[in-house]
């Protein structure tokens, strides 16, 4: 799974969250007390800072990762991985959103990425800017920027899978290139 | 080795004209490649028309009331005689709807252009009355035939389609379009659903790839169908998949295409290339 590749995630040393602190929230956001926490549940906890609800998508995605037998999604222990996923994004989009507006700009955007080892040009900040910026802005919010984060460490790392001698070109079939695009390598 | 993208591929770029109003993404045409593989893959009119009587099994898919029977009564089936792909869902659209449902149109003031079972799904689904709907309102709406509310993506694919003032909200205009281009769907989705369970198994899947001009490996298809299939029913893809699949199969075989310019089947691209493609069509 994505998550487990570390090397692009953000390398944050907080302390770990306190048991009884998370089983707290665990609570209270397991609305329907099933045990597990849904896409819906999740997303209703949420908040990107912005008063617009959280992507969908994006918890989408989150709960995937931690979702280890497929059930739709997240137990107690799964959620504390999701507690510090997400926590640890905020981290790093408050370093970059200076003035505590919720969005970062395509200069913002694009020092976070570097930070992490992308080497992108100018003109593929617009293209991300363009699909990533939900709200029609010209800014990237919190949910979306971890979207975009996904996304990119995800095409990144079934492209590494291809690039097999590491020169940054790959050549692939028809069907290797869906594949790749479809994730479903 | 010599590879067949479908049977009459009729070279490059220029044929694709996105339709007016269309996201820049690539032209929402229902029904895959067709214009561009070759017109075998456009589905025959006649086939719409015998499907799903009203009350039948289909009538819940899209809509809450409204478009039950749609199909039976030949009301979207006649446009896509003459050949057209199911696609361009603006072009073609307008005038001969509005003849056909003149008669049965509610006495109000409808607007030109605006469908009026579209009309009155649209008033369902503003719930807070405001004229206009918004991507929660449109997922509230739309459900697949096992009852489970429309994945995100979809949602959000279409509502970008057709939220043309790229403003969040579409109004009814936008709506109706909305509406056509799911009937279209519906229509495709039922033609292929042979044996009317109402979800689209791996061998239909296989068929209905394969009709619109698709040359895929069964594995490939069988990954694809698992991939998009709900995770406690593995197997069957419902509409909203249904829709994606076909949707992104259509874009990034265009991507594909733009790039495999001596037609090898075979590309070789950069890794931000790569990207650009992917997520520039993908979303």
């Amino acid at each position: 799974m994505a998550y487990q590749n570390q090397y692009r995630q953000p390398q944050y040393n907080n302390a770990p969250a306190d048991q009884g602190f998370l089983w707290n929230i665990f609570q209270r956001v397991d609305k329907d007390r099933s045990g597990a926490i849904s896409d819906t549940e999740l997303q209703q906890a949420l908040s990107n800072g912005t008063w617009t609800p959280f992507n969908p998508v994006t918890v989408r995605s989150i709960i995937a990762m931690f979702d280890r037998d497929n059930k739709g999604g997240v137990n107690f222990n799964e959620f504390a991985g999701v507690w510090k996923y997400i926590t640890d994004w905020q981290n790093i989009f408050r370093t970059y959103d200076r003035d505590n507006s919720g969005f970062i700009d395509k200069t913002e955007l694009k020092q976070a990425l570097t930070g992490f080892g992308y080497r992108l040009s100018d003109q593929f900040y617009n293209t991300l800017i363009e699909k990533f910026d939900r709200q029609r802005k010209g800014q990237v919010a919190f949910d979306d920027f971890i979207q975009c984060c996904i996304v990119l460490q995800r095409l990144t790392d079934v492209f590494r899978r291809y690039d097999t001698d590491q020169d940054g070109w790959i050549q692939v079939s028809y069907e290797q290139y869906l594949s790749m695009v479809f994730n479903i390598v | 080795m010599s590879f067949h993208y479908g049977q009459s591929y009729s070279g490059g770029g220029p044929q694709h004209h996105p339709p007016p109003g269309a996201p820049r993404w690539g032209s929402p045409t229902p029904g895959g490649p067709a214009g561009q593989y070759g017109g075998a893959t456009a589905p025959p009119a006649g086939n719409y028309g015998r499907g799903a009587a009203p009350g039948s099994p289909y009538g819940s898919y899209g809509a809450q009331g409204g478009g039950a029977g749609q199909y039976g009564q030949g009301g979207g089936g006649a446009q896509y005689g003459g050949g057209q792909a199911p696609g361009a869902p603006y072009g073609g659209y307008g005038q001969p709807q509005r003849a056909a449902y003149g008669q049965q149109a509610p006495a109000g003031n409808l607007p030109p252009g605006v469908h009026p079972e579209a009309q009155q799904w649209f008033n369902t689904v503003d719930t807070d009355r405001s004229g206009y709907i918004n991507q929660k309102e449109l997922k509230q709406a739309l459900l697949n035939s096992n009852s489970t509310p429309f994945n995100d993506e979809t949602c959000q694919m279409m509502f970008n389609m057709f939220d043309t003032s790229r403003s969040g909200r579409m109004d009814q205009f936008g709506f109706s379009a909305l509406w056509m281009y799911l009937q279209q769907w519906k229509g495709l989705f039922q033609q292929f659903d042979r044996d009317r369970s109402g979800s689209i198994s791996g061998t239909e899947m296989h068929q209905a790839l394969s009709q619109m001009g698709y040359n895929l490996s069964p594995q490939f298809i069988q990954k694809l169908v698992g991939r998009f299939s709900p995770h406690n029913q593995q197997g069957a893809v419902y509409l909203d998949r249904f829709i994606q699949v076909c949707s992104q199969l259509q874009t990034m075989t265009h991507a594909f295409r733009e790039r495999d310019t001596g037609m090898t089947g075979n590309v070789r691209m950069n890794y931000e290339d790569f990207l650009a493609g992917a997520i520039g069509r993908l979303m």
